[in-house]
């Protein structure tokens, strides 16, 4: 008794589970222990099939992922400058294994959240206590007239990182002296807010050196974006943005910037205002959740609604729907996003097995942009939960943006901070 | 058994106390696990980074956690992004971190250095920083230094020989003596020599 | 439920409460948690606060090569510690910042404030531990002690020049990193620092002391038998030398080495006056001198023979060359280097040892003798039938009054006396206190004596008027005469017959020759005491013409008389006057000046033929005393008695606890 600590509280606790814990989830008995699937292999599932392991070793995970690597979407604008190859952001599974996870390489068709099972394209079911979905985004290829899967074939969006983005690379490096880019941003919401404008940055980047003479013009259908400030500061610092000869170029949706339609033979797009027409065009098409959400029932619009307090399908009981396709307001859809909410859920999982209330959720946020060489800019946020209006909230007073007319010195330190943040959350998924 | 029907009604008298104050004085509060979860996209998992430059925090002295915790918070340490990030954490949170992360095992890399550069390092150290950052840097209560990621000690030792950041008591007369006796390139050393360690 | 886990459930109940309502579950409550986390490796569980072990702070503050450090201020400090030395020191399993509480973390980020907190700590872990069975922490009883001593000390006083701090505090004297064990090398090397330490606020003292004899035995010789600084001011009781207490503190702890200069300084008058609590008087360091104190041989020293009579200078003004023959250290047991004093001594004490042994043998035979005849019927009865309506009237009115005032000034003598005779006995010392301290003792013992002597004078001057007034009849050796005579002889050889039944009683006159021994024998002690008391009186007249050894016999010979006289009045006489069976329990005869007649006649039965033979018996017939004259009588006699009997106690109780 006078040792009465934590850890004998959960083992009394976990032991008083067991018997009303035989009744919710009849597998324990017999496997090894509770059953958890996780379908997608991005950084929501990877980081919830490492966490899981780690926080209670008996839990016997299973992730579904059709793709046999995964290549990073952050990060991957650096092989547009040629900063990084492709190989350089692709990673196998065997981290994960090595924590005793299953890798099942198949695409999940649908969840059957009344039998608990994820059933497969190859046939095959999976019975699970909780299944974990992070399925990422799917394109609303109907938005932009002209522009489909095939269509992107060639006129990449190069938004999921591989085939596409080498793709993308290589209409680059091909394209003429003097030659013309056009990224055609998404409306809100979409996975990764800075995505559009680093990328911007890393082909001028590439370009400065290559093909001083070429331009690059994002059209947008908004009027602000992420890090705005210091994407202008950046781009007016490195590429000339604001003078006439700069290399980088924005519309936004007051200018005209959204774009209705395509004619990929020309190669030109038809803005609200204008039309433009360029040697190299890259569509992001706008996003909602992944195909297996709206399979699934999922979904409610565009989105998967979760209790944030354990990112709980709030449609389906057992289901924990994480990253990019849920509705995680107002964090936004990124990979330190997913990677935090992972743990929580995660987390959650492991509670409810082990008969505890979910503890209360913590999350953090923070993404770097690369605009040059020797140029970082980052934003980072602190989360808590709002119980009562279900909404992540930004603790007050904390994060935010790198100060603008930060010294060189700091600027050259967020790139190198960068790379620590890539390699370290990439090793923290699945490493 | 009188004794514990009494006992047992202090104990319920306690807890019907404690949940009726429940809903009245409870904040959302994760648990410190839960925080310091947060820190691994940067810091590693557990705290152990993977590199290139930013700091591993496993193993890190509670009180020095702490320490660069509220100087972050208050504006009072050169910082890129953790003056942001602290700043989200009550001193409970930041000392509950503190705790986690004083646990957990630190896992070094192998780091790319200097042999000679890291041997005049083990010198330089011996002779100047050794009492403080004793055991070859690697006690922790004045800070690990040993193993720690160079690009990070460069921009520690940068920021506190160009005055962005306060020294610790007797550190820059050391510091000073250091440079002085050996020029520029002890800095250089002193990092070949901790980024040598594993 | 055991009682044990009975407050632990209710602890853990609040633990939870606490855990619960606070998301840091406070330290102080003996789990230390925060937000579900256990407190890390490193840190006491329960205290939460940092383990720090003594090597990590041995890594700077034991490092030989650099053992003084820079201030903020660019002042040196030392901060080196002997590592050896604190790890055989009793506080060798301490760790360094259970003393040296603010240090909270290693390196100290801030310039700590020492701040060390003995006192607290010492009480509070004998107050843990005293009731072990085990004895380790028995020696923390003196430490108490020690610190009880401190807090009354003049070093536990707020310093005059910084009310915020003490005079002097534990560190300031105890090295805490090198306090050795009893019996440890450390504590000799202590000992042998000690003048050191204390010469740190103590300068003066501390050159003199490196002057002395005790200074160059423990300074030079390393000599740690010595005497070093706390032998005598003590280590923690230490009060300002101007104190009294302080005084005889120092003088009773020069006797701790030098114990027979002690004894013999107690037996001298300026000893016993000391010893009673009396400081005014020369002490150890007046004529030694204090921190300088060297041997006679130097010509430096206080008691060098040129130097010395500045000393007694001090007290005696006027004194002359005389004084310096005088034994202030002189030995009655030393007849080697004190013969004079020897003789002395033994003269007295066979005195003493004849007299008593004659009396009280004499005593113990008569006692038998009557109550033997007792046992038969024979001897003095009262005869209840017939009381005695007619005295003989045996002392004229002055010779009453002498014989009381007599009585009482003897008895302040003897008292006042032997308070300084017996100045080891604590009854000595609460009469001094009970009579308003040793300088009113000595004024009430003059006083008694200046009337003793007048007494003595007057009745003398009293008595020889009486004779030239009765010149012509007065038969120097006939009955009514004091002087001893042939028949006082034959008396007493008849008693000793008498007192064995070989005899009958014999007819006395009208003075026994006990009652002529009574008389005549305070002549000689007026002669011996009276002489040596003026002496004693007014040293420096006296030692106009008589050399300073003269003291040492006059003090010898006045104690050993009046102890004699003490003993001898006390016992032989109040048995022969009122304790004998014929007697008992008083006569008040002294007093009331008259005697039953029938009494007289059986006392003095020669007398009272040869009265009765001349018809000048009716001269002397008086009626009995009145009831009032009679119990007022018997009220004197009683108390006298008893004071008698109390001194006489009072006196065998000095004797028999005597040192010496």
């Amino acid at each position: 008794m006078s040792d009465f600590n934590r850890r004998d509280f959960i083992r009394i606790a976990s032991g008083a589970t067991l018997a009303t814990g035989v009744l919710g989830f009849p597998g324990l008995l017999l496997a090894a222990g509770p059953k958890v699937v996780i379908v997608g292999g991005g950084v929501g599932g990877c980081t919830a099939a490492k966490y899981l392991r780690k926080l209670d070793p008996r839990i016997d995970v299973t992730l579904v992922e059709p793709k046999a690597a995964y290549t990073s979407c952050f990060m991957s604008n650096e092989v547009l400058s040629g900063d990084r190859t492709i190989e350089s952001i692709t990673f196998d599974y065997e981290g994960l294994k090595r924590h005793g996870v299953k890798i099942i390489s198949d695409r999940v068709s649908v969840i059957d959240p009344e039998k608990k099972q994820v059933v497969t394209d190859g046939g095959e079911r999976f019975p699970y206590d909780a299944c974990v979905v992070s399925p990422g985004v799917d394109f609303k290829w109907d938005a932009i007239e002209g522009y489909d899967a095939e269509v992107a074939e060639t006129i990449p969006h190069a938004w999921f990182a591989g085939k596409q983005t080498v793709t993308l690379r290589k209409q680059i490096e091909s394209m003429p002296e003097g030659g013309k880019v056009i990224i055609v941003a998404p409306p809100n919401p979409f996975k990764c807010p800075p995505g559009p404008y680093e990328r911007a940055a890393q082909i001028a980047m590439y370009c400065k050196h290559h093909k001083p003479k070429a331009k690059i013009l994002i059209l947008d259908p908004k009027d602000a974006f992420s890090k705005q400030g210091l994407f202008r500061q950046g781009w007016s610092k490195l590429y000339g943005f604001g003078t006439e000869n700069s290399m980088i170029e924005w519309v936004g949706a007051a200018g005209g910037g959204k774009v209705e339609a395509i004619d990929p033979s020309t190669m030109t797009l038809q803005a609200e205002i204008e039309e433009f027409q360029a040697d190299v065009i890259n569509i992001i098409p706008p996003q909602k959740a992944g195909k297996v959400a709206f399979a699934s029932d999922l979904v409610d619009g565009d989105w998967c609604p979760v209790d944030k307090m354990t990112f709980e399908s709030k449609r389906h009981p057992g289901i924990h729907v994480l990253g990019d396709a849920s509705n995680a307001a107002k964090m936004p859809k990124s990979a330190y996003a997913a990677n935090s909410q992972a743990k929580v859920a995660a987390a959650a999982i492991v509670a409810r097995f082990n008969g505890l209330e979910p503890g209360d959720p913590t999350f953090v946020n923070t993404c770097y942009s690369i605009l040059g060489e020797e140029h970082g800019i980052s934003v980072a946020a602190v989360y808590r939960l709002d119980k009562e209006t279900n909404v992540i909230e930004s603790i007050k007073g904390s994060g935010g943006l790198s100060p603008m007319d930060a010294s060189d010195e700091q600027r050259k330190r967020e790139v190198t901070y960068a790379h620590s943040w890539f390699k370290n959350l990439i090793h923290d998924m699945m490493g | 058994m009188q004794r514990d029907n009494i006992m047992n009604k202090t104990v319920r008298n306690l807890l019907v106390a404690a949940l009726t104050l429940l809903p009245a004085t409870v904040l959302a509060d994760p648990t410190a696990q839960a925080l310091a979860f947060t820190c691994a996209g940067c810091h590693g998992t557990d705290g152990s980074s993977v590199g290139p430059s930013s700091p591993s925090i496993a193993g890190m002295d509670p009180e020095v956690f702490v320490d660069a915790m509220q100087a972050y918070k208050a504006d009072q340490r050169n910082a890129t992004i953790m003056d942001r990030i602290a700043k989200g954490y009550t001193d409970e949170q930041i000392k509950g971190m503190s705790w986690f992360f004083a646990k957990q095992p630190l896992l070094l890399k192998p780091q790319k250095h200097d042999p000679d550069l890291a041997k005049l390092g083990a010198d330089l150290h011996k002779e100047y920083c050794e009492k403080c950052h004793s055991d070859g840097g690697r006690e922790s209560d004045s800070g690990i230094l040993a193993g720690q990621w160079m690009p990070y000690l460069e921009y520690s030792m940068t920021d506190f020989v160009e005055g962005r950041r306060a020294y610790p008591r007797k550190m820059k007369r050391k510091v000073d003596a250091v440079l002085k006796e050996h020029g520029k390139k002890a800095q250089s050393a002193l990092i070949h020599f901790y980024g040598s360690q594993q | 439920m055991s009682k044990i886990s009975l407050k632990y459930s209710t602890w853990f109940a609040f633990l939870l409460f606490i855990a619960v309502v606070f998301p840091l579950s406070a330290t102080e409550n003996g789990v230390a948690t925060l937000l579900g986390e256990e407190i890390p490796h490193g840190f006491d569980p329960k205290t939460g606060k940092r383990i720090i072990p003594n090597e990590r702070c041995l890594t700077c503050h034991g490092d030989e090569k650099q053992q003084t450090d820079v201030r903020d201020d660019g002042s040196p400090v030392k901060i080196f510690v002997h590592r050896k030395e604190i790890e055989a020191s009793v506080h060798g399993e301490q760790s360094c910042n259970s003393c040296h509480v603010t240090i909270e973390r290693v390196p100290h980020r801030k310039a700590p404030a020492v701040i060390v907190g003995c006192i607290d700590c010492h009480k509070e872990t004998w107050d843990e531990y005293k009731n072990d069975l085990d004895g380790k922490h028995d020696r923390l009883k003196v430490v108490n002690e020690q610190i009880d001593s401190f807090m009354q000390s003049v070093h536990a006083q707020p310093s005059k020049l910084d009310q915020s701090q003490t005079n002097a505090t534990c560190y300031d004297c105890h090295d805490a990193h090198n306090v050795g064990e009893l019996g440890s090398i450390q504590r000799a090397e202590k000992r042998l620092k000690n003048p050191e330490v204390c010469g740190r606020c103590h300068e003066k003292e501390l050159v003199a002391y490196k002057t002395s004899d005790h200074g160059k035995a423990v300074l030079e010789k390393g000599d740690s038998e010595s005497a070093v600084c706390s032998d005598c001011h003590t280590t923690h009781d230490i009060s300002s030398p101007e104190s009294d207490k302080a005084k005889r503190a120092i003088t009773k702890n020069c006797g701790d080495c030098h114990e027979d200069a002690q004894r013999t300084y107690f037996d001298s008058y300026h000893g016993q006056v000391h010893r009673l609590g009396y400081t005014n008087t020369a002490k150890c360091h007046d004529c030694h001198g204090g921190h300088e104190v060297k041997g006679a041989d130097d010509p430096t020293s206080e008691i060098h023979a040129n130097n010395r009579l500045e000393n007694c200078k001090v007290c005696h003004t006027e004194a002359n060359e005389n004084f310096l023959t005088f034994w202030p250290h002189g030995d009655a047991d030393d007849r080697e280097n004190y013969p004079g004093l020897w003789f002395f001594k033994i003269f007295m004490q066979i005195l003493i040892f004849s007299v008593m042994a004659f009396f009280w043998v004499h005593v113990m035979l008569w006692l038998y003798r009557e109550v033997m005849d007792r046992i038969q019927g024979k001897g003095f009865i009262e005869d209840m039938d017939k009381p005695d309506i007619v005295y003989f009237r045996r002392f004229p009115l002055v010779w009453r009054w002498i014989h009381g005032l007599f009585a009482v000034s003897t008895m302040t003598l003897i008292l006042t006396g032997t308070t300084l005779l017996f100045s080891h006995t604590s009854w000595a010392k609460a009469v001094v206190v009970f009579l308003g301290g040793v300088e009113m003792e000595g004024i009430i013992h003059r006083t008694a004596a200046v009337i003793w002597l007048g007494i003595f004078i007057a009745h003398l001057l009293i008595a020889i008027s009486n004779i030239w007034r009765k010149r012509d009849e007065f038969k120097w050796f006939g009955s009514t005469s004091m002087l001893p005579n042939m028949k006082d002889a034959r008396d007493l050889r008849d008693m000793f017959k008498w007192f064995f039944g070989k005899g009958p009683r014999p007819e006395f006159s009208h003075w026994t020759y006990w009652q002529k021994f009574d008389y005549w024998a305070p002549f000689w002690g007026a002669a011996v005491i009276g002489t040596s008391g003026i002496m004693l009186f007014m040293p420096e007249k006296t030692a106009l013409f008589l050399p300073g050894w003269m003291f040492n016999i006059a003090t010898l010979v006045h104690a050993e008389e009046a102890l004699l006289a003490a003993i001898f009045l006390n016992s032989v006489h109040f048995f022969n006057v009122h304790f004998r069976p014929e007697r008992f329990p008083m006569s008040t005869t002294i007093f009331t000046g008259a005697i039953p007649f029938e009494e007289f006649r059986h006392d003095h039965s020669e007398e009272y033929e040869r009265l009765v033979a001349s018809g000048e018996i009716n001269n002397y017939l008086v009626r009995r005393p009145s009831r009032r004259a009679d119990l007022a009588a018997s009220f004197i006699t009683s108390v006298l008695i008893m004071a008698g009997l109390a001194l006489l106690t009072l006196v065998l109780i000095g004797l028999a606890t005597s040192p010496n």
